[in-house]
């Protein structure tokens, strides 16, 4: 669970883009852990969303994930 | 979250034993009590400051910024949400500074605005951003004005989804108090219902999330819903609470899984949307087939129970056809060959010694023969679902109507056939989904021959409409004897060049 974590959390700091989809993160893991489970990625990001580590950006049909502080205002853009 | 929904009408506490000792039997119990909502309690204004304008004040009223093309909208013959929001606007200008807690002036900028959008044929709001409410990845959409400075109070227009209770059983101290609630920390406006079939509160700051899922969640005991990728409030017809027809307890079903898959309605990991919906019957008054990426019609699978005695009394004139359904205009006397027998879609019923006959092999389960002649004709009794699945809007391609996958199934507590089914679609949804794909475009992406194999089901003559249309049946190499290859010298040896 904290690899995972750790993983999520290094990813989202290095990526190019700021806001991911959960299917980018799941590929992400998968690349360094490749048999990280699908259920068990989700459960390391809402650990992350619940300790204020990363958090949603939703524009009401679909939702992404991104790092605090990084690259996302609370404005949309 | 462990958090209820108001699942059932909020007229005090109660449990499944006091019902059943005032002789009301249900199929379920809500997992947490629930607690009476008391308007006269939790009522944030008076009558006066409710009804705080007259009639007059109405007529004469003018708001802020010039909306010639909305107030056009006025003069049709239907209510206009223009009026409504007219009579918003008018009762929070006449409200104290301290009855509110957000602008004044919102339903007056959002009608401004949308007039700018009128003119020049575009929006103005900002889609999407972080607003949410703690550790909730939907229920909340954030929607900005981008022309803050023309329309301030609107700079932060949030919306707000409250999950409804199954089949929208509401009752007057419910709706106050959320009525209420709202014109207090947002704009007064609502949606009753969004096509979710959520209660729909438009327009907030951020500042007031938080305090709103309080006021919900604590004191109402009602949950915001789903939006994003993740899923949606479920919605269910009224079922066994009102309607003899329905074939399985669509509230019951709809609670349960609303409750058990709480971690999917508010933390999105899905590659999109993804909706249920429960129809207890194929009339389909939710229409699920249409709205939902799962959609769940109760059906029968052993013979319609026929009356005999009754459908003599329909053909004698003696009862009214569809329960009065048509009674508006006088259709003349009731036919039974030209009203039922001959628009039967599969031509399954006939009259024979005087009595109706069906060929329950043949029938489909339409509903038609039923509807017309409630009293003689009902659903079987051996009943269950139908799973249908991939409707969808039209976003990328057309719309799409949901396509047959499961025949019947049974629908009983605690559903776990149901839910082997659906973690099935969401697995392979989830693995091969592209970002923003929905269920329905991934199946057409990928064939129906591919979701069956997936789901392990056989292609069973039920999905065919008519031969070619929908092809179900691709040979795989290993299903062909001798594989692709062929011997050419044997070939050419019954057929000649
Ligand atoms: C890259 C080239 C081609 C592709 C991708 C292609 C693809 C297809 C596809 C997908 C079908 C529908 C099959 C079905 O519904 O069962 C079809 C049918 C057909 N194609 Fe082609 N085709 C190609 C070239 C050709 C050529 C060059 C001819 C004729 C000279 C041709 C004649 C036909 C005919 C007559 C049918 C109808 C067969 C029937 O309805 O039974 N196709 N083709
Ligand atoms: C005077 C000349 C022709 C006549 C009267 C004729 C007539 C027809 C008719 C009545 C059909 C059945 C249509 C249907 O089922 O809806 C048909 C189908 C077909 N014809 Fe012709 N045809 C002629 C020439 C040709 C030629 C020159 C070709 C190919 C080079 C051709 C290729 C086909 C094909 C591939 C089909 C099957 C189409 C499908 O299944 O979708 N025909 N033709
Ligand atoms: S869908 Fe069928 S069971 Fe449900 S309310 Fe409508 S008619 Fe009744
Ligand atoms: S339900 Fe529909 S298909 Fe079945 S017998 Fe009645 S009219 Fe015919």
């Amino acid at each position: 669970m904290e690899e995972l974590q750790k993983v999520i959390v290094e990813f989202a700091e290095t990526s190019k883009k700021t806001k991911f989809y959960f299917k980018d993160i799941e590929k992400a893991v998968q690349k360094v852990l490749p048999d990280a489970k699908m259920r068990d990625i989700k459960k390391a990001c809402t650990a992350l969303i619940n300790d204020g580590t990363l958090i949603y950006f939703s524009t009401g049909s679909s939702t992404m994930y991104g790092l605090k502080g990084r690259g996302m205002t609370e404005d949309p853009e | 979250m462990g958090l209820s929904l108001a699942m059932l009408p909020h007229q005090g506490n109660f449990n499944k034993q006091d019902l059943a000792e005032g002789g009301i039997e249900v199929a379920f119990e809500p997992k947490d009590s629930q607690n009476a909502i008391n308007y006269a309690e939790s009522r944030i204004y008076t009558d006066a400051e409710l009804k705080n304008y007259t009639e007059e004040e109405l007529k004469n009223y003018k708001v802020k910024h010039a909306i010639p093309d909305l107030e056009e909208l006025e003069k049709g013959p239907w209510p206009s949400f223009v009026s409504d929001a007219k009579q918003g606007a008018l009762h929070r200008k006449k409200l104290a500074d301290d009855r509110m807690l957000i602008d004044r002036d919102v339903i007056e900028d959002m009608l401004g605005q949308l007039q700018v959008s009128f003119d020049e044929g575009e929006t103005h709001w900002k889609h999407g951003g972080i607003v949410g409410v703690f550790g909730y990845g939907g229920g909340v959409i954030g929607r900005y004005s981008d022309l803050p400075e023309k329309y301030p109070s609107i700079a932060h227009f949030h919306t707000v989804r409250v999950a409804q209770p199954s089949s929208k059983f509401y009752d007057s101290n419910f709706l106050r108090t959320m009525c209420d609630m709202w014109e207090y920390r947002g704009s007064g406006l609502m949606n009753l219902h969004g096509s979710t079939g959520d209660m729909v509160l438009l327009g907030t700051t951020t500042e007031q999330l938080e305090p709103i899922f309080f006021e919900l969640t604590h004191k109402m005991q009602v949950d915001i819903g789903g939006s994003g990728s993740n899923l949606r409030t479920p919605e269910c017809c009224i079922g066994k609470a009102r309607c003899e027809w329905s074939c399985y307890d669509t509230q019951a079903l709809c609670y349960e899984l609303t409750q058990y898959y709480q971690d999917e309605l508010h933390r999105p990991a899905f590659p999109y949307k993804f909706k249920f919906k429960f129809d207890g019957c194929p009339i389909g008054c939710v229409a699920s087939i249409a709205r939902s990426d799962m959609s769940f019609i109760g059906t029968w699978r052993d013979d319609i129970r026929i009356d005999q005695e009754a459908v003599k009394a329909y053909i004698a004139g003696e009862v009214v056809p569809a329960g009065g359904g048509h009674t508006g205009r006088d259709w003349g006397k009731f036919d039974i060959k030209k009203e039922v027998l001959d628009l039967c879609p599969t031509k399954c019923m006939w009259m024979e010694n005087g009595e109706l006959k069906i060929d329950n092999a043949e029938c489909n389960r339409c509903m038609h023969c039923i509807c017309v002649m409630p009293k003689a004709l009902r659903p079987g009794l051996d009943t269950g679902v139908t799973i249908l699945c991939g409707a969808k809007a039209p976003i990328l391609e057309g719309a799409q109507m949901a396509t047959l996958i499961v025949p019947f199934m049974k629908a009983e507590p605690p559903y776990d056939n149901i839910k082997e089914f659906i973690e099935k679609v969401w697995e392979w949804w989830m693995e091969e989904g592209k970002n923003r794909e929905r269920l329905g475009e991934l199946m057409q992406r990928s064939t129906l021959p591919t979701f069956l194999e997936v789901l392990e089901l056989p292609a069973m003559p039920q999905y065919v409409k008519e031969p070619r249309s929908n092809p179900y049946i691709l040979w795989k190499e290993e299903d062909v004897p001798g594989g692709w290859d062929r011997d050419i010298k044997e070939y050419r040896a019954r057929h000649k060049r």
